[in-house]
């Protein structure tokens, strides 16, 4: 196939999708609104949170910073012993310990004390709130208590996402989503054409199915490259999310992530001989891939469907999207991510090519 | 061209009847005009004999009509020389090239319109011819397409918007894009209205008129009697008859069908009594007196009644057809 072909088929194929306007549509609008309705509507960031204090100095001054935490209407506090509060907290039943080391109270009267807070950094919901939140209360001790503005300092630890709101994780997670429902889409398309007779009018024609896959792919990359652009652009403009990390490794990761869906889509079609059941199968595919792939929220899931959850392509793009996107991430932190994409990729691509039928 | 049906196509040198060469084990040196030549063909689905060992040769620059009811295997045929089924047995050549081997290259110099119309909704009328072009080496200019198929104004109309003659046109339009040297057509104007029909009819004489080869299948033993130089007669899997439409008809050893019924029972021995009656059958109620003396029958036909307390309640009679070549080998019609 010449270049001319081939810019001739992608041009096409794109302008189909692009006439299909409910199915580029519906994918781009349930992200936008799912922001609309996280972003704003529902805001985590104001729910209680559990804060443990551990007492290690046991004076009158460390009492009182303890104190300082008491009454605050978006923490739970507890008091409790280092080792078990920090158990605690690796189970994820509290947001932050901090902790009061021994000689705070002499520390203090040097002028220079500080805390230890050990941060949950795998709620990132949250963290962004918690964190702020001990510095406040701790700010406004400094202040009023210690009458002096660097008195106590705060020791972060365990924070390796410093303050990652929720709609910094949710963004990344709607640009996945998105390309997951596009072009899982190929297989519904691919049916509907087998099912019009089209591909057996393809068929007939010198056409090579790889070719037709290639085009396919590109033109579907073009429409999923336009869907990222608006989805982060809004981000942008809306929420303030910034891409933190290189625009090319997200091309690349979102390049790696249409081919994956792509492939899964061509595997389904290629199995599935009618519309309505390969619509069927691609819900039953997406929605368990939306929530295990932690599109929407973070997920710790217990060891039994571990294995399952890192086997979701999903879960891969949207870890490599938020590397890229929220930490800045370079080829070190997503080689692995895109590793397993790619097997994916080479895996879905080698048995749709083996399964592909004209009619 | 200017067409008119009724113009009876001037009868054509009968090829004569080769012995089916893959049998022999020979290759077979495909003569200059032959540009089509089926061997043995054979293909299976399961228990059932779609396509049943058939072998015939298509001459460059004929109109080849395979003529059989619904079932007959002609869709079959047709889908294994354009290289969208493997045969299980046989041989195609197709343009001097082993069809089944060489798919891709013969496919770039076929045209080929399949029963459903296979458009993208979508898309433009010029979007259309301009996808299907590209993927041919040999292209005619949009314009000459857009033009010959009176597509010009509706250039930018989808095709979702278009009329059913419009999309037709397009749909043959888009055969025609490489301006293939053997086109086929797979029962073409099924579901057209007589009219629609009509005009269709002229643009198979158009392409045929251009030098290009038409094969083309149909149940409409019209259609055949008003397009084709030769028909092969196909019927469960195999060929019946091969010939012109005239020398099929006249093969038969009657020139004329009359269809009569009767209040109460006739016994078909009496029928075949009559007067230069060659045959009876009966069908749908109605006894059908393959005939070589119309006169003589009707008068037989007559006497036969004015004795006897039976009526005739309807009589027609007919100049033989392609449809009673048909019914005279398999007993049964084109159409039930």
């Amino acid at each position: 196939m010449n270049v001319g072909a081939f810019i001739r088929l992608v041009v096409t194929q794109a302008t189909i999708i692009r006439r299909n306007t409910g199915f580029w549509l519906s994918s781009i609008l349930m992200a936008v609104i799912s922001m609309a309705v996280f972003g704003w509507l529902f805001d985590f960031d104001t729910q209680a949170f559990d804060l443990a204090v551990v007492d290690e100095d046991r004076t009158e001054a460390s009492q009182s910073l303890v104190r300082a935490f008491d009454g605050l209407e978006s923490v739970e506090l507890r008091e409790g012993e280092r080792d078990e509060e920090m158990e605690s907290l690796d189970h994820g039943d509290r947001s932050a310990v901090v902790i009061v080391p021994e000689g705070f109270e002499d520390e203090l009267a040097d002028g220079s004390a500080s805390l230890v807070a050990y941060y949950d950094n795998s709620d990132p919901i949250r963290i962004g709130y918690v964190t702020s939140t001990v510095e406040a209360v701790v700010d406004d001790f400094n202040t009023r208590v210690a009458g002096q503005r660097n008195a106590v300092s705060v020791e972060r630890q365990a924070v390796a996402t410093s303050n990652v709101r929720y709609i910094d994780f949710l963004t990344p997670g709607m640009v996945g989503m998105t390309i997951m429902w596009v072009n899982l889409g190929v297989g519904f398309l691919l049916v509907t054409w087998r099912e019009q007779g089209i591909l057996r009018r393809l068929g007939v024609t010198p056409l090579r199915p790889g070719s037709l896959i290639v085009t396919q792919a590109a033109s579907y990359a073009l429409v999923s490259l336009t869907q990222v652009v608006i989805i982060l652009t809004m981000g942008r403009l809306v929420f303030d999310v910034t891409v933190s990390g290189s625009y090319l490794w997200l091309a690349v990761t979102v390049a790696l992530g249409v081919m994956t869906m792509l492939s899964i889509g061509y595997v389904i079609a290629s199995l599935l001989e009618t519309v309505t059941s390969v619509n069927a199968l691609i819900n039953l595919v997406a929605f368990p891939m939306i929530f295990l792939g932690r599109s929407y929220f973070p997920l710790d899931p217990p060891p039994a469907v571990a294995p399952l959850v890192s086997a979701i392509p999903l879960t891969h793009l949207n870890d490599a999207l938020r590397e890229v996107v929220n930490n800045g991430g370079g080829l070190s932190d997503l080689w692995v991510s895109w590793a397993i994409l790619a097997a994916w990729v080479v895996g879905g691509f080698g048995l749709s090519m083996r399964l592909f039928r004209w009619q | 061209m200017p067409f008119a049906a009724e113009t009876p196509r001037p009868a054509t040198q009968v090829a004569p009847r080769t012995p089916p060469a893959g049998e022999t084990g020979e290759p077979v040196l495909p003569r200059a005009d032959v540009v089509l030549a089926i061997e043995a063909l054979t293909k299976r689905y399961g228990s059932l004999v779609a396509v049943d060992g058939i072998s015939f040769e298509v001459r460059r620059g004929e109109t080849f009509g395979i003529l059989g009811p619904n079932g007959a295997g002609k869709t079959t045929t047709l889908e294994m020389i354009e290289g969208l089924r493997k045969p299980d047995a046989g041989r195609i050549t197709l343009l001097s090239l082993d069809a089944v081997r060489r798919r891709r290259a013969v496919q770039d110099r076929i045209g080929v319109q399949l029963q459903s119309q296979a458009l993208w909704p979508e898309l433009t009328v010029e979007e259309t011819l301009k996808t299907f072009r590209a993927l041919f080496k040999k292209r005619v200019s949009l314009e000459t397409l857009l033009e010959r198929f009176t597509l010009t104004e509706k250039r930018r109309s989808l095709v979702r918007d278009l009329s059913g003659g419009q999309k037709q046109r397009l749909s043959v339009a888009t055969a025609l894009v490489n301006d293939p040297e053997v086109v086929f057509l797979d029962e073409p104007t099924t579901g057209l209205d007589p009219q629609a029909r009509r005009s269709f009819w002229d643009l198979i004489h158009d392409m045929s008129g251009e030098g290009k080869t038409v094969i083309v299948t149909t149940h409409y033993m019209e259609e055949a009697e008003a397009l084709c130089e030769r028909v092969a007669i196909m019927d469960r899997g195999r060929i019946m008859a091969m010939d012109s439409p005239r020398e099929l008809v006249r093969g038969l050893d009657f020139d004329n069908t009359v269809e009569c019924t009767f209040a109460g029972a006739v016994e078909r021995e009496r029928l075949l009594a009559l007067p230069a009656v060659r045959d009876v059958k009966k069908e749908n109620g109605a006894h059908l007196l393959f005939t070589t003396d119309v006169s003589a029958t009707l008068a037989g036909l007559m006497g036969l009644t004015d004795g006897s307390g039976e009526r005739v309640q309807s009589l027609q009679v007919r100049t033989a057809t392609l449809e009673d070549v048909f019914i005279s080998l398999t007993g049964r019609r084109l159409r039930d």
